[in-house]
């Protein structure tokens, strides 16, 4: 796609890559043609015309632009009487059995059909016969609600379907005015994926069931983020919004454009793993169950440390990449031993052959960058003689396999820091609560050894402190993620040549790891 | 058209008799394409059955390897396809543009005002059934109907009464 071409949009020159169709090769250049069934992810249908534009070469002289190849010397005319009429005529075409009820529906504020209408048509309906009545609230399965009458049938949920689930669950049935996208009865949609189709829907017709009514999208604050719902690391737009006297909390997880690593969609597991976000979060300091003030714990932690002759830190497979490397340097620091053992997190048999992962870990591969030991053997060996545990959101002592390491525990002071409730945190000795992935900023490696960097998307009423920020209070000598990189480019190869503010959006795939 | 989304259940699990697993094992060779399969296949249960159930269309689903869903739109698609036991005498009137024009409704308001039959229905004495369909192909002499498979071209509200008249008059 380097090779690049010279065509005239307008009458104006534009460079844009060889061979992509129009609507891609134009938004690369900002040109917006406006389309409805056209999705780089399942390629041209020519179904809905909305795309449709002029080319002045001798050639018919109306294209659709997702089937045309960008080529040298084009003149593509966007603008003319001839395409603004062929606009409106497909807008008023759309809009005959629409139902209009846009106060009501999800999708309004980034409905295609609300902005097309309102940038191109803005006509009064013509029509004084009465509409065709289809199905409303039909549960398609998966979460998806469906709504037959917003529908604009341009078929991009039924070509996910088959093309990139291959489960084909969704079909167009009937024909003309009482076509629908339907189920066949009895066979709802049954994968992992589903959710993607409320997504790739242009308008209201596809709802998620988890969504439906909750928010207006308009309130939203939309901020990159990486999903930590298994070692894949998606891509996702965290979408988030704090209600007038309520909480800053997370609405819902979009899927957000990476080739390096997710394409156009996540699963639905990940999806949805924004509720752990929202619910079950540790808020209040504990020191032997009672309530104490930040100050009070810290203070509590210094005194453990200080006696503690042996201590142990296990860290979190799902902290940042700079937050291990601050558990590292605390460790050094304090002639602490450091385990990254984490079983627990892997669902043997659960991952395919697409996004999901059996590793439910979002940053393995950063301790074994960092050098930390993640065997059981270690963990084993360090509990044996460890007169002091700290653990940094891990617990490995709980599962059912790991019960002897648990019956290790009995008798060694425990301290959790923890961004949720769990029977092991909540009964640490002492329990500090941390930010959770959505509160702060870092940086993550996937199971393709892909960096990225994410920023802070929440912000809550009474922010509990970060774990870098947590462990620099209680000596540790990393002091802010510039001193982490500062550390990390010096002491750890592969990084060496990373400069953290230039991962750009969509990651880098690190050489030699 | 109406809506032909809602199928009807058999009651009982569908398989092609002798003669047309015969015929379908004949045709499978002839389709390298096997989603091309649905429509003969399809053909094969309503000749076999008169009409085409839910239960069927599973059969055709499994027996071509498609999607459920791509049975159902093909099955929706074409009128010719019975989703509902039909009546001795299948009626089509045609919906689309020149019949339309042509006042195609007096014809289907006729049915139902004198046999109350309306489209995607039977009578109740099982005698006729109506379906309005797309294009028939005769747009010169619209509007058109087509009675089992018969052309009947300029029809007005007349000559539809003199047809359902002679058909009604058959024995049963």
């Amino acid at each position: 796609m380097s090779e690049k071409v010279t065509l005239s949009v307008n009458g104006h020159e534009v460079r844009v890559a060889a061979g992509a169709n129009l609507i891609d090769a134009l938004e690369a250049v900002g040109i917006d043609i406006p389309h409805f069934c056209y999705h780089p992810a399942l390629g041209a249908d020519g179904n809905c015309r909305m795309c449709l534009v002029e080319i002045e070469d001798g050639r018919p002289p109306i294209v659709p632009a997702c089937k045309t190849p960008a080529a040298e010397g084009m003149k593509v005319v966007l603008e003319s009487e001839k395409i603004k009429k062929i606009q409106r005529d497909i807008l008023e075409m759309e809009l005959i059995n629409h139902p209009v009820d846009c106060p009501v529906c999800d999708q309004a504020g980034e409905c295609t059909l609300q902005d097309y209408y309102m940038k191109f048509d803005l006509g009064d309906s013509r029509m004084d016969v009465a509409q065709v009545k289809k199905d409303k609230r039909l549960d398609f399965g998966g979460g998806v609600v469906h709504d037959q009458e917003r529908c604009v049938l341009c078929g991009r949920c039924v070509r996910f379907t088959r093309q990139i689930t291959k489960t084909g669950e969704l079909g167009i049935v009937n024909r003309a005015d009482q076509a629908r996208v339907a189920i066949f009865p009895g066979k709802p949609l049954n994968n992992r994926y589903a959710l993607n189709v409320v997504e790739l829907c242009p308008v209201g017709a596809m709802t998620s069931r988890d969504f439906r009514f909750k928010q207006r999208v308009w309130f939203l604050k939309k901020t990159p983020g990486v999903c930590h719902g298994c070692a894949t690391g998606c891509s996702i737009t965290i979408d988030h919004h704090r209600e007038k006297y309520k909480d800053a909390r997370i609405y819902r997880y979009r899927a957000r454009h990476n080739p390096l690593i997710n394409g156009y969609f996540i699963c639905d597991d990940g999806r949805l793993s924004y509720h752990l976000e929202n619910e079950n979060r540790l808020e209040t300091p504990l020191v032997k169950g009672v309530p104490v003030t930040p100050t009070e714990a810290l203070d509590a932690v210094r005194t453990h440390l200080g006696q503690a002759k042996y201590p142990l830190v296990v860290v979190s497979p799902d902290c940042s990449l700079e937050q291990l490397y601050a558990a590292q340097m605390f460790c050094l620091e304090h002639g602490a031993k450091v385990s990254g053992y984490s079983a627990a997190a892997i669902v043997a048999g659960d991952g395919d052959d697409y996004l999901i992962k059996d590793d439910k870990a979002a940053n393995r591969p950063s301790l074994n960058l960092l050098g930390i030991d993640t065997s059981r053997e270690y963990l084993r060996e360090a509990l044996g003689h460890a007169d002091l545990v700290i653990t940094l959101n891990n617990d490995p002592f709980t599962d059912g396999a790991d019960a002897d390491l648990s019956e290790m525990m009995k008798g060694i002071t425990t301290i959790a820091c923890a961004t949720h409730h769990c029977e092991f945190f909540d009964n640490a000795d002492i329990v500090l609560p941390i930010a959770s992935y959505s509160e702060y900023a870092g940086s993550v490696i996937n199971s393709d050894g892909v960096l990225q960097r994410f920023g802070r998307a929440v912000v809550k009423n009474r922010p509990v402190p970060e774990l870098l920020e947590l462990l620099h209070a209680l000596g540790g000598p990393v002091a802010d993620m510039g001193a982490a990189w500062a550390g990390m480019r010096t002491a750890v190869a592969p990084l060496g040549a990373v400069d953290p503010d230039k991962i750009g959006e969509h990651g880098m795939r690190l050489e030699g790891l | 058209m109406s809506d032909r989304s809602q199928l009807l259940d058999a009651g009982r699990p569908f398989a092609f008799d002798e003669t047309r697993e015969a015929e379908f094992t004949r045709l499978e060779p002839r389709y390298p394409e096997r989603d091309s399969l649905i429509m003969p296949a399809l053909w094969l249960v309503q000749e076999q059955q008169g009409w085409i159930s839910r239960e069927a269309m599973e059969y055709v689903a499994e027996r071509t390897g498609a999607y459920h869903a791509q049975v159902f739109e093909l099955a929706t698609f074409y009128t010719m396809y019975h989703l509902r036991p039909p009546g001795k005498h299948h009626i089509c009137i045609c919906r689309t543009l020149s019949c339309y024009l042509r006042e195609k409704q007096l014809l289907v308001d006729w049915l139902a005002a004198n046999l109350d039959l309306v489209p995607g229905a039977v009578t109740e004495d099982g005698r006729f059934s109506l379906e309005e369909v797309e294009c028939l192909g005769h747009c010169g002499s619209a509007p058109v109907v087509q009675v089992d498979g018969v052309f009947y071209e300029d029809m007005d509200e007349e000559k539809l009464g003199a047809l359902i008249e002679d058909l009604r008059s058959e024995a049963i």
